[in-house]
Formats: C-alpha cells, structure tokens, sequence
C-alpha cells in the first residue's frame, strides 16, 4: 500500500534567499527596519537635538530609516529579485 | 459665499465626477464574473498603484493621523515603518497569490486557502474573518465620510444625513460598475487626497508659522513632550509601537479589499513595482499630517474631538475654495476605502457563499445581480453600524486589521513552500486561538505588557498553528506539488523546484 502512496515534494525553504544579492536585500531590510524599532528608537533616537536639516532628530532620523527602506525594495526590484 | 457653501459645493462636485465614473464603467463592463469583481485580471501599473494606496489610506489618514500627531506627538511617525512593510509584503507576498490566483482562477483570499488545505471549512472560516472585520472597517469610514461632510456643511447637514448620501453614492457607482468603476474612481481619489493633504498642510504651516521649519521650531519650544517617545500620554511604548507596525501592516495587506487587487494585476512584473515604490505614496503622506498635527496642538489646543483639527484649521485659517477643495480631498480618502470593503464583502458573500453553497450552477448575470443586491445589503448593514456607535476612529481601524492578521499562519503556509507543511486542523484550530486570544487581549485585558493585543493574538495562532499541525494530516501530495510548485515555479523559475529525495 505504501508504494501507492505518492511522496511529498521536498522544496527548498522559501524563507531563505538563494543568491547573494537576496540576502544582501534581506539583511539590510531587516537592520532597517530594526533600526526603526525598538530598542534603538525609544532609546538612541528618541531625542529632539541635534536638529537635523531643520528637523528635530528623531523625526528626520526615523525619515532617513524609511528612505533607505525604499531604497533597498527599489534595488531588490532592479536587480530582478 | 459663505465658506460652508463652497466646501459642501465642492464635496458635492466631486461626487458627481464619481458617479459619471461609474456610469462609463457601466458602459464598459462585460457581463462576466472576472470583469465584475476582478476587473478583468489586467490592471495596470498606474491604475492599480493609484487603486492601492487610495484604498489602504482612508477617513483615518485625514482625520484620525492629524488627531493622533494632535494627542500623542511625533510617535504617530511610527506609520512611515507599517507603509513601508506593506510594500515589502506586496513585493514578496503579494506577487505569489498573483502568481497562484492567475494559474488556478482564485478569486478570493479564501479560494486560494480552501484549494491548498483541501477544507471547505477552512473557505467558511476565512470568508466569515474576512466579511466580520471588515464590516466593522465599513462602519469606520461611513463615520469618516459623515464627519467630514456635516463638517463642511457647518454641520447643516446632520451626521446621518451625510453618511447616508456619501455610502449611497459609494455603493451606486459599485453596483453600476463594480471594480473597474471602484479603479477608476480611486485614480481620481488617490490623485486627489495627496495633492488636497499637502497642499493644506502647506499653506497651514506658512500662514500659521511661516513654513513648515518654524512649525517645528516652535513646537519644539512650546510642547518638547510631542517630540519624543512615548508621548505625552505615553500612548506610543515600545510594545504599542511594535504591535502597530505588525498590525497595521500584515493586518491590513490580509484584508480581503488589498488581498483582492493583488488578483487583478495585469502581471506579476506590476506587483513587484507596486510593492518598491507604494511605500512612497503611503509614507510621505503622514508628512502633512504631522504639520497638521503638531501644528493643531499649539493653535488649538483645546479641541474636543482631536480628529477634527484638519478641518477646524482650514475653517479658521483657509480660504473658502481651498478648504473645500481639501474636504472633498477627504472625502475621497474614506470613499476610496470604503467602495474597496464594499466590494471585497461583495466578493467574497457572492463567491464564497452564493456561488459554492447556494447556487453553483447559475449564470454569470445571475450572479452579477445578487452581487448588486448583497451591496444594498451591506448599505444598510454598514449604515445602521455607522450611525449607532461613535469611536475614535483608530481604534477600530486596529481592531480591524489585528482580525484579519489572524489569516497569516495560513497564507504563509501556501505562499512559502518549505519542508514543515501546515495542516487544516492546524490553520483552523490557530486562527481559532488567534481569535479568543484577541479578544482577551483587547477587549478583556488591553494589551497586556503594554504589548499590542493583535500581537499576542498572532503569536498564540502561530503556536497553535504549528503545534497541531504537527499532530495532523497534511494537505495530499498532489495538492503540495501542485501549488507549491507554481509558487517555485513563479519565484524561481524552476530552477532547483525541488531537492533530490
């Protein structure tokens, strides 16, 4: 009866990037977005000084995190992954 | 003319320009299910961009992100994190239940999940998720809209009134047109808010302030504690933050009305643009509303009801036109979203329910018109929820979202082949952990640990999920190979589909 049975497929794990360039997006999507996480927000960032380009620090720090966020989806989409 | 006469005009206006929308959509339409609810699988990249981010933006980026920047400051920037993982879950996520609703003919979220866990139980429990919570998400933004519009009719036109013109006209141009009629309409919506949110904002900030600079300066003088976590009620703790980012994202992507339009694009090549570059729409505009937030705090400080600092400002501090041009820049916000659930409820109650288990055998007219007779329905329901309770408008919005997240155990287990296989005894059991768990953890006991309930909830159906799926049968084989398959076959090419025994 066994031998009737038809085996389950083995793919490989999905949750795991199979190129270079993959983890290299993976990774720094993830230090992103951790950075805009806690701890490092409610803890380093959560400041008002030093303004930065006339915004107080916290906000354009969380502004930069997001654009660099972006930045990575557009070159995981440029590279084609 | 009086400013109330000008926004109501220009509210008005822009109704009229949704209805011809939805006329010529009419005219277009071909009597076919795919056409009706789907539109047809061939939306394009600017049609779909413009339909997504007018549909997860809605009354709550107008009114309730300004009213939150009013109460609890800068920790509302949080919103930039959750917009951008929508983006990355379309991108990864949303691209395989494209790929998987055009190889097997999906058209709802539950058909994907009942096909690969071979359980109409599963399909039953997944369309009652979907139609629950966002009904609940019908009733918010029918409050939106009927706020805006008594608002801008200095409240002449009562609350009810308001809300019962604007779902009316919603739901009009939906049974008239269906999705390609709720595309079109979002185009100009989407077009609309942004320009209406930045503008205000703008002139807001130079009238009040002298631009948006001094408006930082000053709050930085006049309120620190808005500038800082956790804010000055201390809403935005590092367990409220993490929670929002989880429940705000996944939880809003797993709604059906979102889920729904990853379905609909004309390839998998314009999901993956939506997802890199929707973050820029949806983030940049809680920029405005920041301005219009903090700068509400110092002007108004003592507002009644923080959702309506937008509003209250243009009135005191805008020319006519403008506040109405902006108003009507609301109104579109809420409508969007709100034509969005309507039909995603419409979908699913046709197809899950009327076309599986009522009338399976009926023609494609048939059920395009009990598709418009289960909109009339959903009018009603939403109306009668609408006008019976009054929240603030975020918490339900939350409430929403952290339903629908409770969807993810299972939609992982079909987008992401791996060697561990999740099982319909195990996907129903944790989406039914997920649910009490939820319950407990907002409405029992409010975020315990200061951590968000939706999150509790997600981890427990995760849990649960994964422990009874261990102890139970698996979906066949033949059902693995086939849609797991496509989603290697999607993702890689083919390459590598499968491991050597």
């Amino acid at each position: 009866m066994a031998a009737d049975v038809e085996p389950y497929p083995d793919f490989r794990s999905h949750y795991r990037p199979r190129t270079t360039a993959g983890w290299i997006a993976v990774f720094l999507f993830i230090v992103l977005l951790a950075l805009a996480e806690p701890p490092v927000v409610h803890g380093l960032a959560n400041r008002i000084e030093p303004w930065l380009l006339g915004l107080p620090f916290l906000y354009a720090y969380l502004l930069a995190v997001y654009i660099a966020m972006i930045l990575v989806l557009l070159w995981a989409m440029r590279r084609k992954l | 003319m009086e400013p109330w006469v000008v926004a109501t005009s220009l509210i008005f206006l822009y109704l009229l320009v949704t209805i011809v929308l939805g006329v010529v959509a009419n005219r277009r339409m071909a009597i076919d299910l795919e056409d009706f609810l789907l539109y047809g699988r061939k939306a394009g990249f600017v049609v779909l961009y413009l339909t997504v981010v007018a549909t997860y933006h809605s009354a709550f980026a107008f009114l309730g992100s300004g009213g939150f920047f009013y109460t609890h400051g800068i920790g509302f920037w949080d919103a930039g994190t959750w917009t951008i993982l929508v983006g990355a879950i379309t991108y990864v996520l949303g691209s395989r239940i494209w790929a998987l609703g055009k190889r097997f003919g999906y058209i709802t979220p539950a058909d994907m999940l009942a096909d690969f866990y071979e359980s109409e139980a599963v399909r039953v429990v997944v369309a009652l998720v979907s139609v629950v919570f966002t009904i609940l998400y019908i009733q918010v933004q029918a409050q939106g809209l009927g706020y805006i519009l008594s608002v801008a009719s200095g409240d002449r036109i009562p609350f009810e009134m308001a809300t019962l013109i604007l779902i009316v006209v919603a739901a009009g141009y939906l049974m008239a047109g269906g999705l390609r009629a709720v595309y079109w309409t979002d185009v100009v919506q989407g077009l609309w808010m942004y320009v209406a949110v930045w503008l205000g904002a703008l002139v807001l900030a130079f009238k009040l302030f002298g631009g948006p600079f001094e408006l930082w300066q000053r709050v930085a003088a006049e309120r620190p504690d808005l500038l800082t976590l956790p804010g000055p009620r201390g809403f935005f703790r590092p367990g409220m933050w993490l929670g929002l980012t989880i429940a705000l994202s996944f939880g809003i992507v797993f709604q059906p009305h979102i889920m729904i339009r990853y379905y609909t694009a004309a390839s998998g090549r314009v999901i993956k643009w939506l997802g890199a570059t929707t973050p820029i729409y949806l983030m940049t505009l809680y920029i405005p509303t920041a301005l219009v937030g903090l700068g509400g705090a110092l002007v108004l400080p003592d507002l009644a009801i923080p959702d309506r600092v937008f509003p209250e400002l243009l009135f005191r501090h805008a020319p006519a036109w403008l506040t109405g041009v902006i108003l009507a820049g609301a109104t579109a916000a809420a409508m969007s979203t709100l034509d969005s659930i309507l039909h995603s409820n419409m979908t699913v109650l046709t197809r899950d329910v009327y076309q599986r288990y009522v009338a399976p055998d009926a023609s494609q007219a048939h059920y395009v018109r009990v598709g418009r007779a289960i909109v009339m329905g959903l009018l009603v329901v939403g109306y009668v929820l609408s006008v019976r309770t009054f929240e603030f408008l975020v918490t339900l919005v939350t409430l929403s979202g952290s339903g629908a997240l409770q969807l993810m155990p299972a939609i992982l287990g079909v987008c992401f082949p791996g060697r561990r296989l999740y099982t319909r005894a195990g996907v129903l059991a944790g989406i039914g952990a997920g649910m009490v768990t939820l319950y407990l953890t907002l409405a029992t006991f409010p975020h315990p640990l200061g951590l968000h309930g939706g999150v509790w909830a997600l981890v427990a159906n995760f849990l649960v999920t994964f422990v009874v799926s261990r102890l139970t049968p698996p979906p066949s084989a033949e059902t693995v190979r086939r849609i797991h398959g496509a989603v290697e076959q999607f993702v890689y090419g083919g390459e590598e589909a499968e491991r050597a025994p």
